[in-house]
């Protein structure tokens, strides 16, 4: 570790300053250097840069028996000092005092790294006017440097008149070069931690606030960053239009604020193609054409699959991505999905597409690199844990906890982390949902009647005409439940032997017909079903109907 | 997103692409956005159903609401539904199919609306389906 040894040069000093001969020879005496030497704690070094300097401040003015003491930090950005702190001159802080290099007392100092002690201050090029002010009138500084780079000023300043010696400069260079590490080590340790924490607000920011409620598929996602920062990992969750879900999980290469901006980008470009539309194939190929685009063309893989909930039929494809994993009651293992070139790699790069069908309460688990790569064991072997680990887990969430649980060590990972779950829930053969009274749910129930109707053994025109009369008959419960609360509706499906009934209950009263546009839907119920019954509740109305599945 | 719907706009019609499915919930909305997007310079609109899944009797509404709204403004609407889309189930079920202009082709709903020299498309001058309102 250097230390903060100014360069002492025979120059000519201004009026009343003198340039002082190097300090190392001189001993500091011993009772100064004991107050010094509580500053190489190294505990100093963990603590934040506003208490270090606290720290030295006091012990220096204690050490010394100076008036003011004041630390300067160099900003190279501006090449400006920059109050930081100071005691007896506060004032130099709070206003926040930026000095030019090169020009006045502190200026020279930072400029020319040399140790300027001023006898008498009202003779001498002050630029600045607090010094003047509280009448300062002899001033000893000297530049703080380490490993060869300037990182600022350190001075003292004494309202009666006083000649520092060499021997208070040996004193003060003993506190400069304990100091002076530990304020650069401080002041990285706060860049970084700003750059962290900015970063991990950005990233947060760019990943979904909250995944598409979608029923009949259960979804859950993890970001966890790496133990020193973000990267570029991200996972997405699309409602597509027809009921049909996407979802997405990508890595772009790179740590912080960079590789989380270029993460947003892909993102979005991927979340737009797909509300398109296109297939994932495709999707992925538009992605890659949109990377070719980008300035700054980041390395990145993505995988991006689409997901039938009505079928349980998913289209899968990956750009480069480690292949997603899939497990239930029957079966676990990794996708063997042909992968497409990763994202910007060359041009016209082409996605393959895999096609599978998730059988009900199978999942299939996305997830970046960083959860199954350990150094010094094969990938494969890292996929294989991952499936161990997960294998017995019932629910998305539940996979979630237990691969983060179970692959992240407590002291965190190298490389950040994404993962993503679907889970096809099965439907039960006795159906009753609870639904709120919000048109919104209406596209929730189709999909699900669907699903369960297929899984009764209906065929296209039964699923198409029960999925209407349904529809009406919720779309009717919404419109005229009314409860003093939140309203609800509830539906109830039930199939034996080919005979399926259904129930909507509401908490209003079946409005009467009005005009020849709202009676269409009773009149769709009444061709689609049989048996249709209305029931006046001791809440609302019920309505209960019938068919039998031709098919069966 | 439950439906999507796009807007061409032509001389004398405009054509409007509804995707996805129409029920309780954006019925209204959409019917409000192609009244919007017709200028008063249109001769009428054709309202392409042929990408919608679901129809339920919101969307049947819809229709009649728009046909209302622009027979208020002297300008038609046609519909275009092929003969195995789900629409038409809708339709049927609710026994509304015959009292509806429907064409099964875009350009068929478009001779409905315009005069053949004004279509957009004048190699195919087949009579639409159904009558256009007038």
């Amino acid at each position: 570790m250097t230390t903060g040894s100014p360069h002492l040069e025979a120059r000519p000093p201004g009026a009343g300053q003198v340039v002082l001969p190097p300090a190392a020879s001189f001993l500091a005496p011993a009772d100064q250097l004991r107050i010094l030497s509580g500053l190489s704690d190294p505990a100093l070094s963990e603590v934040g840069l506003e208490e270090l300097l606290d720290e030295v401040l006091v012990r220096v003015q204690q050490a010394l028996d100076v008036d003011t003491v004041a630390i300067l930090l160099y900003d190279p950005e501006t090449h400006q000092l920059v109050a930081r702190a100071a005691k007896g001159i506060e004032e130099e802080v709070e206003q926040g005092v930026r000095l030019p290099l090169g020009q006045g007392f502190a200026g020279r100092i930072a400029a020319e790294r040399v140790a300027i002690a001023i006898a008498d201050v009202d003779h001498a090029d002050i630029l600045n006017p607090i010094l003047r002010e509280k009448r300062i009138r002899s001033l000893l500084g000297l530049p703080l440097v380490v490993e060869g780079d300037l990182i600022g000023v350190l001075h003292v300043g004494s309202l009666v008149p006083r000649t520092f010696g060499e021997r208070d400069l040996a004193v003060l260079q003993v506190a400069a070069a304990r100091v002076a590490p530990g304020i650069e080590r401080a002041r990285l340790y706060s860049a970084l931690e700003r750059e962290h924490r900015l970063a991990v607000v950005l990233q947060r920011s760019l990943l979904p606030r909250e995944l598409a409620g979608v029923v009949g598929v259960g979804v859950a996602a993890r970001y966890l960053p790496a133990r020193d920062g973000v990267g570029g990992d991200w996972y997405d969750v699309i409602e597509l239009p027809h009921g049909l879900v996407g979802i997405a999980i990508g890595d772009v290469v790179g740590h912080g604020m960079r590789a989380a901006a270029l993460m947003g980008e892909v993102r979005f470009a991927l979340h737009a193609y797909a509300l398109e539309g296109h297939a994932p194939g495709r999707t992925l190929e538009l992605v890659d054409r949109y990377v070719q685009t980008m300035r700054e063309r980041p390395m990145a893989t993505a995988a991006y699959a689409v997901f039938d909930a009505e079928t349980g039929s998913m289209t899968l494809a990956t750009a480069g991505h480690v292949p997603p994993i899939i497990f239930g009651p029957t079966r676990g293992g990794v996708i063997e999905v042909q992968p497409g070139a990763p994202l910007g790699a060359f041009p016209y790069g082409s996605c393959p597409e895999h096609q599978l069908t998730l059988a009900s309460g199978e999942m299939i688990v996305m997830y970046t690199d960083g959860l199954v790569e350990r150094r010094g064991t094969a990938l494969a072997q890292g996929i294989e844990d991952l499936l161990t680990m997960v294998r017995g887990a019932g629910s998305a969430e539940q996979v979630c906890r237990s691969a983060m649980g179970g692959l992240v060590p407590p002291e965190g990972l190298d490389d950040d982390v994404a993962m993503l779950v679907l889970h096809n829930l099965p439907v039960p053969a006795q159906l009753r949902m609870h639904l709120a009274a919000d048109p919104g749910t209406l596209a929730d129930v189709r999909r699900v009647m669907r699903r369960w109707l297929r899984e009764r053994g209906a065929d296209d025109d039964d699923v198409t005409e029960i999925t209407l009369a349904v529809g009406e008959a919720c779309a009717n419960a919404i419109e005229h439940a009314y409860s003093p609360g939140p309203a609800r509706f509830e539906l109830d499906a039930t199939e034996s032997a080919g005979d399926v009934t259904i129930a909507v209950r509401d908490t209003g009263r079946w409005r009467e017909a009005r005009g020849e546009n709202r009676g269409r839907g009773l009149r769709i119920i009444d061709a689609a079903m049989s048996d249709v019954r209305l029931t006046p509740t001791s809440t609302g109305t019920e309505i209960v109907m019938h068919r039998r599945l031709r098919a069966v | 997103m439950l439906a999507d719907v796009q807007f061409d706009v032509y001389e004398q019609a405009v054509v409007c692409t509804v995707t996805g499915e129409v029920d309780l919930s954006n019925a209204t909305q959409i019917c409000d956005a192609i009244g919007e997007a017709t200028p008063n310079t249109a001769l009428g609109v054709v309202l392409d159903l042929s990408g919608v899944g679901y129809l339920d009797s919101a969307g049947i509404h819809l229709i009649y609401r728009l046909r209302e709204n622009l027979r208020a403004r002297g300008q038609k609407l046609m519909l275009a539904i092929p003969a195995d889309s789900p629409v038409q189930d809708s339709l049927r079920l609710a026994s509304v199919t015959r009292h509806l202009p429907i064409a099964p082709s875009v350009e068929k709903a478009l001779v409905g609306v315009a005069p053949p020299a004004a279509s957009p498309k004048d190699s195919d001058r087949d009579t639409p389906q159904g009558e256009p309102a007038v």
